[in-house]
């Protein structure tokens, strides 16, 4: 018999399921079926082997988002699609109810978001919330952005109301009571912070993936069509435009009258903020993604080539030698006194000395970090690829209790 | 593969889609000498597959009996049953490699993009290029194609596909399950297509009308026309049923013609040449005149060229 020829030939774990007595019964009496059913079965191990194994890895949208804390209170978007609040004293959490996802697609496939077969477990929320006043206001990769408010965590507005935007990557930045964010269309948008009503929209070249930066009137966009924008705050008319080599995909960080951004053709710029001209470049061996920190005049960059660059803010040298973490550097560091505290792909927590430029190695959490760091009174947040929140000490390194962002723990 | 993948699109107008189409080419260009050996060998096992089903009906209830003479058979034919599949086990990493590459270069999630920088050599033009534009024709490469046309022409072509390496066999347990496989893949990966982004989608069409090509300089249509004798056995059924039509009606007219006075005796058949019926002459064939003009001209289709060698 055929059925017979294939138990011989398959593993144990085949053997196993063609013993199933339901399995069993449709091999013997209905043949057909029971093929079907066991090419299914294959295939979906197949499929489930290659996710597994990383060959569609990247498919799935799954966010990492940076935590922000104001009045004793962390809040972080979760992997669930969530906005959290954390009591940091007391140690309760509060969800947000789930961001929606659109309705454009069927097969359970998120098809809306290019993905593959497995649906995401919630939205996913790249950007880091932004607090202004009682309203906490975060965007999802649904296309939309909420206005929560901070204690209630009821939803205050929605953008849009009706229908959804293309994803959105970036944070939201609230400036001159208005929020400011940006759309993987190219669009950047500016809200009445209080309302949620669009005050202006400014069409980028392509896609833009980074949080808006401000420097009270003019707001810094970066985008994938290699230009770095200049739009006055109030009306979103475009100041003046930068073109770099490379697409840009982190957000601009702007100290003094400088703007600097890394991009991925491997150079970190450094751009006059007033006219846009370049006042120098600095060429890595690999994409600058993470936004750098800037303290008495030296500016720290992360690479992706697994190393920090040590540059003088003004000319653009290197005032010491480039430190090589050994994993690349996805998350934004923070600056937590004279310390900028950087976290590597792999999971690893440096304190860099500003006074000596030396690195000690902070903590090891040995989880993946890609989102953005963030600080409160000495301690280290760091929100890792598990669901979880990993506070650290900046002075001492030591660990203490993480707080689990799923909503069923 | 990815850096070449990148590459290629700079030297392409900057088409991802153009990349992966050449690319795919290049690379079963490149297989041609395996492909054709599997191919070969593959034909020859179906080739082999009456005379195995006659060792299966011989020696069926013992199975040592059975795979010695298969064994013997094999021999004797210089066939290798693990040339089909060898061939095509070497293969599997390239296309796998060439698959991950895609899907890689493509960089759908913020994730991606991430994860893509990994692989990059430090070659300034793959730097320059990236993100790569996902525009391509009506599609954009990143997300599933929503006209439905590539999951069409991926789910047709593998039809095709599976239909020209179907086996010929009189076995009706095997008759269906090829037919169920003939439908399921298609089936299957069409549904892929809706759900994985196009680029992927792009490179199973390219990738299927590809094999169809070799598969037709070496097998022909296969499975896709019907066998000589079979198109023979069924036009001679075809003739039958007419004949027994043909003959029924004129029963029939006969019958009536004994009963009924016709007045314009010409109306009937044959009359019109003022001949008697039965006068007429067989001019072999033993079929009426009228049908054999339709026996004279055989039908003539695409599937009835001659098979190439």
């Amino acid at each position: 018999m055929w059925f017979k020829r294939i138990f011989i030939n398959l593993p144990p774990l085949g053997r196993s399921f063609i013993k199933l007595p339901v399995v069993s019964y449709l091999f013997k009496h209905k043949p057909i079926l029971g093929k079907t059913l066991l090419l299914l079965v294959m295939l979906l191990v197949i499929m489930s082997g290659l996710t597994g194994l990383g060959c569609i890895r990247g498919l799935q949208p799954i966010g990492w988002s940076g935590g922000v804390v104001a009045d004793g209170t962390l809040f972080v978007g979760s992997k669930e699609g969530r906005l959290v609040v954390v009591n940091i004293a007391a140690g309760s959490r509060q969800w947000s109810e789930s961001l929606k996802m659109p309705q454009s697609g069927g097969f359970g496939c998120a098809p809306a978001y290019g993905s593959g077969c497995a649906a995401p477990a919630g939205v996913a929320i790249y950007g880091t919330p932004a607090v202004a006043g009682d309203l906490v206001y975060i965007g999802g990769y649904n296309g939309r952005i909420y206005a929560f408010n901070s204690s209630s965590l009821g939803i205050r507005w929605v953008y849009p109301r009706e229908n959804y935007l293309k994803p959105i990557i970036s944070g939201p930045m609230v400036m001159l009571d208005k929020v400011y964010f940006s759309t993987s269309d190219g669009k950047v948008y500016a809200l009445d912070a209080v309302t949620g009503d669009e005050e202006w929209e400014f069409q980028a070249g392509d896609k833009v993936w980074s949080t808006p930066a401000g420097n009270g009137s003019t707001v810094y966009i970066t985008s994938f069509d290699n230009k770095l924008y200049a739009l006055d705050a109030e009306s979103g008319r475009k100041e003046w435009e930068f073109k770099a080599q490379g697409a840009l995909a982190s957000t601009a960080l702007v100290y003094g009258n400088t703007v600097y951004i890394g991009s991925m053709d491997r150079y970190l710029y450094a751009v006059d903020a007033d006219d846009g001209s370049q006042k120098w470049k600095f060429m890595g061996e690999s994409w600058f993604w993470a936004t750098p920190v800037a303290y008495d005049n030296v500016i720290y960059a992360p690479c992706l080539d697994g190393k920090v660059y040590i540059l003088d803010a003004k000319s653009g040298g290197e005032v010491a030698d480039a430190i090589d973490l050994g994993s690349p550097v996805s998350s934004s560091p923070i600056l937590v006194d004279d310390k900028v505290i950087i976290a590597s792909q792999q999971g690893v927590v440096y304190a860099l000395d500003t006074a000596s430029n030396q690195i000690n190695t902070l903590a090891d959490i040995g989880k993946d970090i890609y989102g953005p760091l963030c600080a409160s009174d000495g301690i280290v947040y760091i929100h890792t690829q598990d669901f979880t929140i990993h506070p650290v000490d900046a002075d001492t390194g030591a660990k203490l209790a993480t707080i689990s962002l799923k909503s069923s723990e | 593969m990815i850096n070449v993948l990148i590459v290629v699109t700079n030297y392409l107008f900057s088409s991802f889609g153009l990349a992966i189409i050449v690319l795919t080419i290049v690379i079963r260009g490149l297989m041609l000498k395996l492909t054709l050996k599997q191919l070969h060998a593959t034909k020859a096992m179906q080739e082999l597959q009456p005379k195995l089903t006659e060792l299966q009906k011989k020696h069926g209830k013992d199975k040592q009996r059975m795979a010695q003479e298969q064994m013997r058979l094999y021999k004797e034919t210089g066939i290798s049953p693990a040339g089909c599949v060898l061939p095509m086990l070497v293969q599997m990493p390239i296309w796998i490699a060439l698959y991950q590459s895609i899907m890689l270069a493509l960089a759908v999630t913020p994730e991606g993009l991430l994860n893509l920088s990994q692989y990059l050599y430090s070659w300034p033009v793959v730097y320059s290029m990236l993100p790569l534009e996902s525009q391509f024709l009506w599609l954009d490469l990143a997300v599933p194609d929503k006209t439905l046309i590539l999951a069409l022409l991926v789910g047709g072509t593998m039809w095709v596909q599976q239909k020209m390496v179907m086996p010929r066999t009189a076995d009706p347990k095997q008759q269906a399950q090829s037919r169920m496989m003939l439908w399921l893949m298609p089936l299957m990966f069409g549904f892929f297509c809706l759900s994985f982004p196009s680029g992927l989608a792009l490179y199973w069409a390219i990738s299927n009308i590809i094999s169809i090509g070799m598969q037709y300089f070496v097998t022909g249509w296969g499975g896709l026309v019907k066998p000589a004798a079979e198109r023979r056995a069924i036009r001679d059924k075809k003739y039958r049923r007419r004949i027994a039509q043909v003959e029924e009606v004129s029963s029939v007219e006969a019958d009536v013609g004994a009963d009924i006075v016709v007045a314009d005796s010409t109306q009937e058949e044959g009359l019109a040449h003022e001949k008697l019926g039965d006068e007429r002459k067989d001019r072999g064939g033993g079929y009426p005149e009228r049908l054999r003009a339709i026996r004279r001209q055989p039908r003539r289709s695409k599937g009835h060229r001659p098979k190439r060698r």
